[in-house]
């Protein structure tokens, strides 16, 4: 870990990296730096393999400041390099010829602050419309100038001879909500795919600078529809530490039990619905049976069945009871008696196996280019999964394997799914097995929280993958930033790369095998 | 080849199997409406007031504006009350919850200091408008009660 | 009048037009039957229960889809080819009705037995791709292009190996007649001597009527609903109804070349045609609500490299086995 400060020091001239407390800050390195030094440092992390975990960018009224994220796969080493742009005429160097990530990080900094990356070959807008009239991030307000709102139409097609445009979606069956992708087809072919995005945006990052840290709680649910439990789970976690509340064991366990369910009814759901992609539309029906049991419990306990909001800062909106205990446990038991079904009706199956091998085939340097999360990275051969690398609560203390891929296609991502959720059952089996007393809720939480000044940066293994949550507060009741790095947004940039030369049914497989929550991209 | 035609053909069959079973096999669905489930204890519709157990005219309610303050959407419209005679605090006469905008947080049910308010077992809301859903929650609790 | 009736009924003219009212009832019956064993076939297997609110069992059901889809305003958008557009609904059903006519449901019980009879149904049922064509060109909608360019070639691919599947049994059979092949299975049905082309054909027939796992002219997942994307109300019903019998003509024949048709022991010949004819249909539904769908690739390499090579193989070896 001290190893990147030094050389980091060593290798550009005149950088100041400095050692920050990883359990305090969420980060190990923090470093300043100026544009004209930016692309040396980006490249030298680039050399040591590093990916850039995420972009972005924060208002502090006198100056707008950017911030990298840089992180490796294996050993987490999080390095914040910052950038401080003037507010007035707000130009940064573009890093997308380097990292591909930043392409679309850079776009959305562009959109909500105004930003302009020089050397950035499709400076458009990605989510929002030609109707913004002040850019949405900042603290005053700043009017888009009408150069600027030439920018907006991100996507104009443009017909050539043997080639047509097909829109998959705003409203398709294979999108699974409201992504439009255009495909540049040669015939069955696709040429080119451009993801347009923005059909769902609600800009849950301006919402959380509206109100308290308690109020933002129901968002979070919101965003990732189908695993809102880890997303409940990283804003707890996050705004914890930087209360620095603590968390009685009985919750942490439950926290864990509530988090691992969710995470099989999400699993459970991307295979019914990719099976629904693939033309099976059985399995989506055997997967809702199974969900419907998890619902149940969880319905039991936090009240809902889809947005649940049963994290609290300190604990839980409210304790387990018995019959948690034991519908968890008829579920784990029935559970495993499933596979087997799944087994024979769609993994074994020639039909399914011929459609998915070698289809969006990942290899482990585009994963890192990309940034891609999750079960997506996993599939390329990284044993990459934040619960083992970067532990949180109290997955440390829990025994489970990473499920990785050889091949990186699109039968991987499956087999990976399905072996995380034999893997979920047995980390529920030993939180059951170690479940403490005592009380779920942390004593000395205050009503108001008003978190010192600083910087955080949490992560948490959704279904999807990496989640970050990087908050910047002011000692206010409310953050002065909240920045959502979600992994369907990381996951989805690399579709454009893997679409390409492929059918127009592969490319409904790729796009599947990606599990993409819309809501969670557009934010 | 050969084997791998073979192993094909057996998985195609398998899955067969798998389908014709749960043909046979009794449905796993409930008819709603004609058979109901049970609501979990804890399910969320949209909140209601409770009665003052000392006295069963009374709500909980004091009208203090907590839950106003603290509601994420703003949904709580508007909290009234009066103080009637001999009596320390003020009782609500007037409850306004917009539950369209409502996501059901369950926010207010926790910071309210009197434990007035809970989460009603309504799950069936069905309306024409969106003034359906604006719901006086202390009239509710009358009409409940007078049921 | 009754006896001018009776008489009329009896001549070849007669029998020729009370046939085809009964071919037109009983396709229209067949096919809201099919649209209600599917869905019950489909929630079964889905561990649910399928229709069931209108009627016993739901067994209305379709009459009141029907009702629905008839009541709907028949919408033709801007772009459309209009003669194409308008045409193709009409024309995919013509090969259908053609089609019963030479299908002996029972030993008399057919509308009239030319010797040629196969080769009609087959002729008339390439006509279906013409309509598929016109549909997906006429439509002016790229999802409907694109079905109906992979419909023409499927249908074309799966020609083949269905009709190399029927061959042996013709060779077998010594007839072209529906009713002269059935009287030749008296005792033993040809699924027996040729269960090789009987699989080939059943798989080629699946392919032909577009069902799961060769369902890519109407993918859903990808196409929307392919050439039919932009018909709506009755033209919609057209297709549905044409699919559906098309499902039936081709377990029909599966059904009088290789099952023995009508020939059964106990029951009444037409009981055991459709018995034989709707157990195939359940199979085809069966096979839809368990497997995903193929890709376009693969599923021409499986005709054109799998199928055919197969179904020529079988056929030589008849040949050659009838000779000797």
């Amino acid at each position: 870990m001290s190893g990147i400060a030094e050389e980091i020091k060593a290798s550009v001239m005149g950088a100041e990296p400095v050692e920050v407390s990883y359990p305090e800050k969420g980060y190990h390195c923090a470093l300043e730096t100026s544009p004209d030094k930016l692309p040396d440092i980006v490249r030298l992390f680039d050399e040591k393999r590093f990916y850039l975990e995420c972009l972005l960018c924060t208002d502090y009224t006198d100056y707008l400041e950017l911030v990298y994220l840089f992180n490796t796969h294996l050993s987490p080493c999080r390095v914040k390099v910052t950038l401080k742009v003037d507010p007035q005429q707000p130009v940064a160097p573009s890093m997308s010829s380097i990292y591909a990530s930043a392409y679309w990080y850079e776009r959305e900094i562009h959109e909500f602050y105004g930003v302009l990356f020089t050397g950035h070959p499709n400076m458009t807008y990605l989510f929002l419309h030609n109707d913004i009239h002040d850019y949405p991030l900042r603290k005053g307000k700043v009017p888009v100038p009408p150069e600027d709102k030439e920018r907006l139409d991100s996507f104009k097609p443009g017909e050539q001879e043997d080639t047509f445009f097909i829109n998959l979606g705003p409203q398709h069956p294979s999108t699974h909500g409201v992504l439009r992708v255009v495909l540049k087809m040669d015939g069955e072919y696709i040429e080119q795919a451009e993801p347009v995005l923005g059909y769902l945006h609600r800009m849950h990052e301006k919402m959380a600078e509206n109100r308290s840290y308690q109020q933002f709680l129901p968002n979070t649910g919101r965003m990732d529809y189908l695993g809102p439990m880890s997303f409940n789970l990283g804003y707890v976690l996050a705004v914890e530490r930087l209360c620095a509340i603590s968390v009685p064991d009985r919750a942490i366990f439950v926290r864990i039990i509530a988090t691992e369910l969710n995470r099989i009814c999400s699993h459970l759901l991307w295979v019914g619905a990719y099976l629904a992609d693939l033309g099976a539309l059985t399995p989506f029906l055997f997967v809702f049976d199974d969900r419907e049991q998890i619902q149940d419990v969880l319905e039991g306990i936090t009240g809902s069945r889809l947005t649940y909001c049963y994290f609290r800062f300190g604990g839980l909106y409210n304790d387990v009871d018995d019959q948690f205990i034991a519908g968890t446990k008829a579920f784990v038991k029935r559970m495993w008696g499933r596979f087997s079904l799944y087994e024979k009706l769609v993994t074994g199956n020639v039909i399914f196996v011929n459609r998915t091998k070698g289809i969006g085939t990942i290899t482990g340097e585009q994963a890192r280019k990309y940034g891609v999360a999750g079960p997506v990275l996993r599939s390329a051969g990284i044993a990459c999964d934040l619960r083992k690398v970067e532990s949180y609560s109290a997955y440390n203390e829990m025994e489970f394997n990473i499920p990785v891929g050889e091949h990186g296609d699109a039968l991987d991502t499956y087999k990976i799914r399905i072996a995380e959720m034999e893997n979920s059952l047995r980390i529920i089996e030993q939180a059951l097995a170690k479940l403490p007393g005592g009380p779920f809720m942390a004593e000395k939480v205050p009503k108001k929280l008003k978190p010192p000044r600083g910087d955080i940066y949490q992560v948490v293994e959704t279904p999807r993958g990496e989640l970050g949550i990087y908050i910047v507060s002011d000692e206010s009741d409310r953050p002065l930033r909240m920045k959502w790095r979600v992994p369907s947004f990381s996951n989805l940039m690399i579709f454009p790369e893997l679409a390409r030369g492929m059918l127009l049914a592969d490319a409904v497989a790729i796009l599947g095998s990606l599990d993409l929550v819309i809501p969670e991209i557009d934010r | 080849m050969i084997y791998g035609f073979i192993k094909g053909t057996a998985s195609l069959i398998a899955g067969l199997g798998v389908t014709i079973r749960a043909f046979f096999q009794p449905v796993v669905t409930s008819q709603y409406p004609r058979e109901l489930l049970t609501i979990s204890p804890r399910f969320r519709g949209h909140t209601r007031l409770l009665v003052d157990p000392e006295n069963p005219e009374k709500n909980k309610c004091t009208a203090c504006g907590i839950c106003v303050k603290s509601c994420p959407s703003g949904s709580i419209k508007k909290v009234e009350g009066e103080k009637k005679e001999g009596e320390k605090k003020k009782t609500a006469t007037e409850y306004l919850l917009d539950f369209t905008t409502c996501s059901q947080c369950g926010i207010c049910v926790e910071v309210c200091p009197f434990d007035a308010l809970d989460f009603s077992h309504a799950y069936n809301s069905a309306g024409y408008k969106r003034e359906d859903f604006h719901y006086d929650l202390v009239k509710e609790l009358m009409r409940n009660r007078v049921q | 009048m009754v006896n001018e009736l009776l008489n009329m009924a009896s001549s070849d003219a007669g029998k020729m037009v009370l046939g085809l009212i009964g071919v037109l009832v009983f396709v229209v019956v067949n096919a809201l039957l099919l649209t209600w064993a599917e869905r019950k076939v489909a929630g079964h297997m889905q561990r649910r229960i399928g229709p069931k609110e209108v009627g016993p069992f739901g067994l209305i059901q379709p009459i009141a889809d029907a009702i629905k889809l008839l009541g709907k305003e028949i919408l033709t958008p801007a772009k459309v080819d209009k003669p194409l557009y308008y045409l193709a609904p009409v024309l995919i059903f013509v090969p259908v009705l053609v089609s019963f006519i030479v299908i002996p449901f029972d030993a008399s019980l057919q509308v009239t037995d030319i010797n040629v009879g196969i080769l009609v149904i087959l002729a008339f049922s390439s006509i279906s791709v013409l309509s598929i064509l016109m549909a997906g060109w006429g439509s002016e909608n790229k999802y409907s292009l694109i079905g109906a360019v992979r419909s023409v070639a499927q249908n074309i691919a799966y020609e083949i190996p269905l009709l190399l599947a029927l061959l042996p049994v013709i060779m077998l059979a010594n007839s072209l007649s529906l009713k002269e092949i059935v009287e030749k299975q008296e005792g033993l049905w040809f699924v027996v001597i040729q269960p090789l082309a009987f699989i080939i054909y059943f798989i080629a027939s699946v392919a032909e009527t577009n069902r799961t796992p060769f369902d890519l002219p109407e993918a859903e997942s990808e196409l929307v609903a392919g050439y039919h994307t932009e018909y709506s109300g009755m033209r919609f019903a057209l297709f549905f109804l044409a699919e559906y019998t098309n499902i039936f003509i081709v377990s029909a024949i599966a059904a009088t070349f290789f099952l023995g048709g009508y020939q059964g022991p106990l029951l009444p010949g037409i009981v055991w045609f459709l018995l034989k004819s709707y157990f195939l249909v359940f199979v085809i539904m069966w096979l839809r609500w368990t497997y995903p769908r193929v890709r376009f690739d693969q599923l021409l390499n499986f005709a054109w490299k799998g199928l055919i090579p197969l179904a020529f193989v079988n056929l030589i070896i008849t040949g050659g086995l009838l000779k000797i």
